[in-house]
């Protein structure tokens, strides 16, 4: 079954539309970069995939169940239930100021999984190991590097065992030497086989990491495909011009 | 000279549980009921936000001297209040102090609500919080961190317009310093009287400095 159906998606912000019948699907598994100029609504996208803006139209399956059908979300409970299955990390981290590393890790599962304290701490740790942060359990978001606040943000993420990970630009406030620590622990998500969808700016990571490459310009998805169909045999002359203008 | 003010603390120390009183429950009062004035100011609903922010501007428009006058002279004087609404000095001067600063922490909280970060909103929502506990466990602790030198402030005021209820016969520090300055035709009793409003600020400040830095992340 696939991990998410998105069919016609379109959405408007007022009189300007930025996402014109967007269709593409992902498998389980599957790690889905996300490419394109800026204002293409590859953001959009994303966030109507979660929930975090309403799409105008279209449909929106995540395994097999609907987010949105026809143009029409399903009711509030129902599309929580649903987008549990997401996790999401953001350009600005948006890690809780006010809680240690590891409150931010245990949190949500304490509150809404029912999850014991003990628990949680106990796979709070496993997962600031897995992102090389363990001796950071107990600082503020506040003393990290950009690079350390985003590894975070994965680890919380991760925290619901999400069945699929969105990315919006999580290196794009990074410098290059912080950009590389995130994508290497993102790598590793890769490597695990996590489905991941990524909107980036980072050709490297596309090429390298991606089963798949979604190119969005100008309020659609102008090429989807492998790797080396997008990158090296682009159909649509906007591509190269993108790629170009970017190396 | 030192008995002699000691003398006048003792005549004074009557009055403090009065000014603390009032203190008491007008911060146990009105913050609750500024944060609920702020969720009303700031709803969807034109009529919640249309009414508090009416509110608001009576309370912080008008001098909350003539604030007090109104609810304990004045309610009698509405047609159909005569049996009704009749306070006593002390619950006249504790409603009206209530009212009052509800209105300046409504806007305190308000203040503190749009300084958070919408991603705040956003990284909770995905992580499955309801609004509840994003509200309880995300939102108002940030809230209240940045509002703290505000409500500080407030505190700090709050301690010495006590003294205000004076006028409405309520027998707190100044009520007897008057009392006990018009009878030894002497000012000693007000010098007491700033040292005890200053000793409880000086609390305030401590307890405040130390909220700040017990909380700074």
């Amino acid at each position: 079954m696939k991990m998410l159906e998105v069919r016609n998606l379109k959405k408007s912000f007022g009189d300007v539309q930025v996402l014109d019948g967007v269709s593409f699907s992902v498998e389980r598994g599957e790690a889905v970069a996300v490419i394109g100029p800026s204002g293409g609504g590859k953001s959009t996208m994303l966030r109507c995939m979660i929930g975090l803006e309403r799409a105008d139209g279209g449909d929106i399956l995540i395994e097999g169940e609907p987010l949105m059908e026809n143009g029409v979300y399903v009711p509030d409970r129902r599309m929580r239930k649903v987008s549990a299955k997401m996790g999401m990390v953001f350009q600005a981290f948006n890690l809780f100021p006010h809680m240690t590393v590891l409150d931010n890790l245990t949190a949500a599962p304490i509150a809404v999984r029912g999850m014991t304290k003990k628990d949680a701490l106990e796979q709070a740790r496993e997962r600031l190991h897995e992102v090389g942060l363990s001796e950071k359990a107990g600082v503020y978001p506040r003393a990290l590097s950009g690079g350390q606040k985003q590894r975070v943000a994965i680890a919380r993420a991760l925290m619901m065992q999400p069945d699929m990970l969105l990315f919006d630009e999580p290196t794009s406030s990074l410098d290059p030497q912080l950009t590389a620590e995130v994508l290497a622990v993102m790598k590793k998500l890769v490597a695990k086989r996590m489905t991941m969808i990524v909107v980036t700016h980072e050709m490297g990571f596309a090429r390298e990491a991606a089963d798949k490459v979604l190119f969005m310009c100008d309020r659609e998805i102008v090429e989807q495909g492998t790797t080396s169909e997008v990158f090296d045999h682009p159909k649509d002359p906007r591509i190269r011009d993108f790629i170009s203008s970017i190396l | 000279m030192a008995q002699m003010l000691f003398d006048i603390a003792v005549l004074l120390s009557d009055g403090v549980k009065y000014t603390l009183g009032i203190f008491v429950v007008t911060i146990i009062g009105s913050m609750p009921l500024g944060l609920l004035l702020t969720f009303l100011r700031m709803n969807k609903s034109r009529v919640s936000r249309g009414v508090t922010g009416f509110f608001v501007y009576i309370m912080r428009g008008t001098p909350l001297l003539l604030q007090l006058y109104f609810i304990y002279y004045g309610l009698p004087f509405i047609p159909g209040m005569k049996n009704v609404i009749v306070l006593d000095r002390l619950p006249a001067a504790m409603l009206a102090f209530v009212l009052n600063y509800s209105a300046y922490f409504c806007e305190i909280f308000r203040g503190g609500m749009l300084s958070i970060d919408p991603g705040q909103y956003e990284a909770a929502r995905v992580l499955g919080f309801s609004k509840k506990q994003t509200l309880l466990q995300i939102i108002l602790p940030q809230m209240l961190r940045v509002s703290l030198p505000s409500i500080a402030n407030e505190a700090i005021t709050l301690v010495k317009d006590t003294a205000l209820v004076t006028v409405i016969g309520v027998t707190e520090i100044l009520y007897f310093a008057k009392a006990t300055v018009n009878r030894q035709a002497n000012f000693t009793a007000y010098a007491v009287a700033a040292l005890f409003y200053l000793f409880f600020n000086y609390l305030m400040t401590k307890l405040f400095d130390y909220l700040e830095r017990k909380y700074d992340f």
